[in-house]
């Protein structure tokens, strides 16, 4: 089911309305909607600083709002923590005991979150074949792979059965068959009916994943929707022309290259925009740069992406 | 919930030698060496080394040094030689700390057995101003010998004194007097009591439970179990700011139990360790040094529970207070070492002066010292020591509530809390 279809036929489990927030007197939100359904991967993106986080710990009760509202599963989770059992929080960082046995781990996280202790067997064996961890169950968690340790950090938020997942950057320092593992999990869990929200830089991950994505910056959603439709709101149909410089243009250059839509990054050093045609126009407009003085380092032309629709919208690199 | 965390901390401290080492091996082992200190120091048993040059060499300073030798306080060393070369040796010998103390017997001056006052005095005795207690214990020692070993030569005196200012004795009187002092002598020298000696007038009658000894190794054994025990909540404790640093925290706080999950987890864990470190020393002194644990075991138990439960709820206070494993152990470290040494975990607060002794009483120390010493020292029923198990009660309590007040307030409430500079999401979630 698509997103559009979710929303048409379901309620939001997560919904976060107008959300403000000053820290220490940066604005880090400023009027945040977001609505996540169930069975659907919701993907954040945006430059560091740019409010992720702040929307996490806002989503799972740790931050109070200056003004605006969250509800989780229709409640207020800073007033009713007993809502909280509908959420599940994979931290970045590999939160698990190191001494203790995978098992182990998800007994004491299992109970953590108010599993009973009846049902923890049960639900143990459950989140270990999720992450694929069944034959490794009484193995240290230390003794794991990094892909391994990722999949428990992930399954250890899910003994509780929460409707909802946030994650905090998932994949950060696994190489690509383990990342392409967790993603394995994250859409089984999306197929279970879970919504799963991340933040993420990583932006072939939103692209793998992402039923819708947000684009955050400076504390607001700047870009909302399936990367599809992302990208093409950003290049109508076109290809992506990328143009790296040697020097930061002057003004006359700077002119030229906003009239052929070009919308700068990285200081004014790289520009990206929509291109129509052929490659044989490259040649055209490399001689046009150099006629104003402006010395391209790379230039080239290639199918776009959340990449390209970042650089355009935020004017800054975000990958891993 | 808190189980949870209770058994992962269980299963932590089981699964490190090096900990469990540090948590049970090292105490008892620190608390044998203090035992043995104490003991030796504040007993009756304290040995002086004495060093000793005998110029001269006749029947009473011969008579004198034998007497002194069979004190059990002193080890005398002779040595040999007379004259300005001997006494330089001897005063090196004090200098250089190879004796507490130089004892010379002077030739060039009264002998030993006349009543003296007119010419130089015949005994010298060489001190190091670092050991002056070592003098009057040395003098003491000198008057028992004098007296309790030579009451002829003593009595002898007296009477020459006597003579010398108030009466004149006849013949037959100084012979009689002649035939009594060597009755004195038989009797010192066969182990008799002659009467003469100023310890025959005393006796002695110690107030406190079995004697001083056991007293002294009860009183170490509260003394090292409450500072490692603090040690060793501390060390517990911060396992929470380690779970901030890898997200554990996080995890957690957005579950249902929330903040109160880990701080009341780990405080469990605290006070069932913190239960079995002080059974393993007050163990070690029962089976060691005879201290009579099995006889006081409820009111032992009450204490150290509260004892415990103080040490813990402070240390997670601390660890709820603080924002790096860095600042909790630097405090921490500290304040353990200035609360142990005004409590007397390092020293007996009978050494201490009167102020430090009054300061102690702010201490948790010296609660629970005196709560220890109550009952296996003065041997007081339970009620004589509610004062200072009140104390830790109270303290216990108020850093519980405020340890859950404050992880709450950090944890859930830091936009009010936040100073004016910039802090992003990656921040609030332990990142930055």
């Amino acid at each position: 089911m698509s997103s559009a279809e979710a929303a048409a036929h379901e309620q939001p489990i997560l919904s976060i309305r107008q959300a403000a927030k000053r820290l220490g007197g940066w604005p880090a939100l400023r009027g945040v909607d977001l609505t996540l359904f169930p069975g659907e991967i919701l993907v954040l993106l945006g430059p560091n600083g740019a409010g992720k986080s702040t929307l996490l710990s806002a989503a799972c009760g740790r931050l109070a709002l200056d003004t605006g509202t969250v509800s989780l599963a229709g409640e207020d989770p800073r007033r009713v923590a007993g809502v909280r059992a509908q959420l599940g929080f994979v931290p970045q960082h590999l939160a698990v005991y190191p001494y203790l046995t995978v098992r182990e781990n998800l007994e004491v996280f299992g109970r953590m979150m108010g599993v009973p202790r009846s049902a923890l067997p049960a639900r143990v064996r459950e989140a270990a074949a999720w992450a694929g961890l069944s034959g490794r169950l009484d193995a240290h968690s230390d003794a794991l792979s990094g892909g391994m340790r990722r999949r428990l950090n992930i399954v250890a938020s899910l003994l509780h059965r929460p409707r909802v997942l946030l994650l905090d950057e998932p994949t950060v320092g696994v190489d690509m068959d383990a990342r392409e593992r967790v993603h394995e999990l994250l859409r089984r869990l999306r197929d279970d009916g879970l919504g799963v929200l991340l933040t993420t830089h990583d932006l072939a991950q939103a692209e793998a994943l992402a039923d819708r994505v947000l684009v955050m910056l400076d504390g607001r959603i700047r870009l909302a929707g399936s990367p599809a439709q992302l990208v093409e709101s950003e290049f109508h149909g076109m290809q992506e022309l990328k143009l790296v410089l040697r020097e930061v243009p002057d003004a006359p250059g700077r002119a030229l290259l906003r009239s052929l839509d070009l919308r700068p990054a990285r200081g004014e050093l790289a520009w990206t925009g929509p291109v129509a045609g052929d490659f044989s126009r490259l040649g055209e407009l490399d001689a046009r740069l150099r006629e104003v003085g402006l010395t391209p380092a790379e230039l080239r032309v290639r199918a776009p992406g959340l990449e390209g629709v970042l650089l355009r919208v935020t004017g800054e690199e975000i990958g891993p | 919930m808190s189980v949870a965390i209770f058994r992962a901390m269980l299963l932590g401290l089981l699964r490190d030698r090096g900990a469990l080492l540090m948590s049970f091996v090292l105490p008892a082992v620190f608390f044998v060496i203090m035992a043995e200190i104490f003991t030796a120091t504040t007993g009756d048993t304290l040995n002086l080394d004495v060093a000793v040059v005998d110029e001269i060499g006749d029947d009473t300073s011969t008579r004198l040094l034998a007497a002194l030798e069979q004190s059990p306080a002193l080890r005398i060393e002779r040595l040999g030689g007379a004259g300005e070369a001997a006494r330089r040796t001897l005063r090196e010998r004090v200098r250089r700390g190879l004796a507490d103390v130089g004892l010379l017997l002077r030739a060039d001056a009264e002998p030993l057995d006349s009543a003296g006052g007119f010419g130089p005095e015949p005994i010298v005795i060489y001190s190091d101003p670092a050991r002056a207690v070592a003098v009057p214990m040395l003098v003491g020692r000198i008057r028992q010998a004098y007296f309790g070993a030579l009451p002829d030569v003593a009595m002898g005196n007296v009477v020459a004194e006597l003579e010398n200012q108030f009466l004149t004795l006849t013949e037959e009187q100084h012979a009689e007097l002649a035939e009594g002092l060597a009755e004195l002598r038989e009797d010192a020298e066969a182990g008799r009591s002659s009467g003469w000696s100023f310890e025959d007038m005393l006796a002695f009658e110690p107030v406190a439970g079995d004697g001083g000894r056991l007293s002294l190794v009860a009183y170490s054994a509260g003394a090292v179990a409450f500072m490692f025990l603090l040690f060793a909540s501390v060390h517990g404790a911060v396992s929470l700011l380690e779970e901030q640093e890898n997200g554990v925290l996080d995890r957690v706080l957005a579950g249902p139990g929330g903040i109160g999950v880990l701080v009341n987890g780990k405080f469990l864990y605290l006070v069932l360790q913190g239960v079995l470190q002080v059974a393993v020393i007050f163990g070690v002194g029962w089976l060691g040094y005879g201290l009579d644990l099995p006889g006081h075991f409820l009111p032992w138990l009450l204490v150290t529970l509260v004892a415990v439960a103080c040490a813990s709820a402070l240390a997670m206070l601390l660890a709820t207070a603080c924002t790096t494993r860095r600042q909790a152990q630097t405090i921490a470290n500290t304040a353990i070492l200035i609360v142990s040494a005004l409590g007397g975990s390092m020293v007996p607060r009978i050494f201490m002066p009167e102020s430090l002794q009054q300061l102690g009483w702010l201490t948790p120390n010296t609660w629970a010292l005196e709560a220890y010493s109550g009952i296996f020292w003065r041997e007081d029923p339970l009620i004589e020591i509610l004062a200072p198990m009140g104390a830790m009660f109270g303290t216990a309590l108020l850093a519980w509530l405020a340890a859950n007040a404050v992880a709450q307030q950090r944890m859930y409430g830091r936009a009010t809390r936040l100073r004016p500079t910039r802090r992003t999401g990656d921040q609030l979630l332990g990142k930055g």
